[in-house]
């Protein structure tokens, strides 16, 4: 595990020459050794192809390359971090909840239609997500930020969980997400307890929560 | 069956029962829940015409169901208070959730509530249950006793239980009207037997700027 936190809202990195890292670009707060930081035009990995799709997608953040030998810390407006390890699996994330995360991650671009179909579109409209999502995958390291603590929630066959979603931050596994809708005439009459949109996560994998309804 | 998962977000655990929760706190569940608002927090139309006349406004709804329900507010601090037959005294504003048993109503502070920016009415809760309430930054509870009255910012003030007796008093002498105030020329003296929550943090109110 390359990240190390030091404190609920910063994490140290080891770079090692040899090894990229990308982070958002200004997250760096301060380092030792030998690093250098690149801005990435492209916004990540992959080739011009990638980039153009990120840009379409509406999922492009500054990002830079960090390289070198020594650590860095990472932190960004006092958001609480979160440091997700993946082995082999499949992390769904906003791109600007995205610190920073190891080279040998793959980075791509989801579109949520093609999970849930229209309703996956409607979705992404309702909670403000957009259309899109960035998806890592791979064996390594990723730091999400969040608005307050983040609380993991197992999600196991048979026991799917709801998730407000301006609350959800980030999933991973083999989830499929769909968004349920439990409108009744109060919200209508605007009535509502507030919790009329709810994200279901189904299948086998894990869901990250945070404890504010606040967007970054 | 309240429980903290983290300090920032209350868990509920509900076989079959209900809880009362502010509106639209919910982050997360698992299981089966349903959730309706509660017209008027649930306390019958006088309850209701109580709160609009005092504007102690607070919108609760009932959450019903199996399995776990975790609540959370703008990454507030939450506190779990129990009662036992006694009365909790809290703003709407710090109030996350309580136990369906649990009876709120509303109160008159006095004076107090207009210099700490919480307005002249203030929320009780009574009953035997649980109660979970927020605060910006982790509170403290601090006991007063007969012995020992404690003295409290009115900013800081979230909430109190237990038989106390408030008094507001003010320290303004000449320095505060030449504009040389301290910044603590009013405060809230709590007397009896109770408990107090205190927040590390102020809310912008009257007596803070003299």
């Amino acid at each position: 595990m390359p990240f190390r936190e030091i404190n609920s809202k910063m994490v140290e990195a080891t770079v090692v020459p040899g090894q990229k890292m990308y982070s958002q670009r200004g997250a760096m707060l301060a380092y030792r050794g030998d690093v250098s930081f690149t801005p990435n035009i492209q916004g990540g990995q992959g080739g011009l192809a990638s980039m153009i799709g990120r840009r379409v997608a509406n999922e492009a953040t500054p990002l830079m390359t960090v390289e070198g030998s020594g650590t860095v810390m990472f932190g960004h407006g006092g958001h609480h971090i979160q440091v997700i390890g993946l082995s082999g699996d499949t992390l769904y994330v906003e791109a600007d909840r995205l610190l920073a995360f190891d080279g040998t991650l793959q980075q791509g671009t989801m579109f949520m239609g093609s999970q849930g179909g229209v309703m996956g579109m409607v979705r992404g409209q309702v909670t403000g997500q957009g259309l899109f999502t960035t998806t890592l995958k791979g064996h390594g390291a990723v730091a999400v930020m969040a608005h307050g603590g983040v609380v993991e929630l197992p999600i196991t066959p048979g026991r799917p969980v709801h998730v407000d979603p301006q609350a959800y931050v980030a999933h991973h596994g083999d989830v499929r997400n769909k968004l349920s809708t439990a409108l009744g005439w109060r919200d209508m009459v605007g009535r509502g307890s507030g919790e009329a949109f709810q994200l279901e996560l189904s299948g086998n994998g894990a869901v990250y929560v945070q404890a504010s309804e606040e967007k970054l | 069956m309240f429980r903290l998962q983290g300090s920032k977000t209350l868990a509920v655990d509900l076989t079959g029962d209900a809880v009362k929760a502010k509106n639209g706190s919910m982050v997360a569940y698992d299981g089966q829940m349903t959730f309706k608002k509660m017209s008027g927090g649930g306390e019958g139309i006088r309850g209701m015409v109580t709160r609009r006349l005092t504007g102690e406004q607070m919108t609760m709804m009932e959450v019903k169901g199996q399995g776990t329900c975790y609540f959370a507010d703008r990454a507030s601090e939450i506190n779990l208070v129990s009662l036992h037959g006694d009365k909790l005294y809290v703003e709407a504003s710090n109030l996350l959730a309580t136990d369906a048993g649990l009876r709120t109503g509303t109160t008159f502070t006095g004076l107090r509530g207009g210099t700490s920016g919480n307005g002249l009415f203030t929320t009780t809760v009574e009953g035997t249950g649980q109660a979970a309430i927020m605060s910006d930054g982790s509170a403290v509870v601090l006991r007063v006793t007969r012995q020992y009255p404690l003295v409290v910012d009115p900013g800081a003030y979230i909430a109190h239980q237990g038989s106390l007796q408030q008094h507001f008093q003010s320290g303004v002498n000449f320095r505060t009207l030449m504009g040389e105030g301290s910044g603590e020329s009013f405060q809230i003296r709590f007397e009896g037997d109770g408990l107090v929550y205190v927040q590390p943090s102020e809310r912008n109110t009257v007596g803070g700027d003299v």
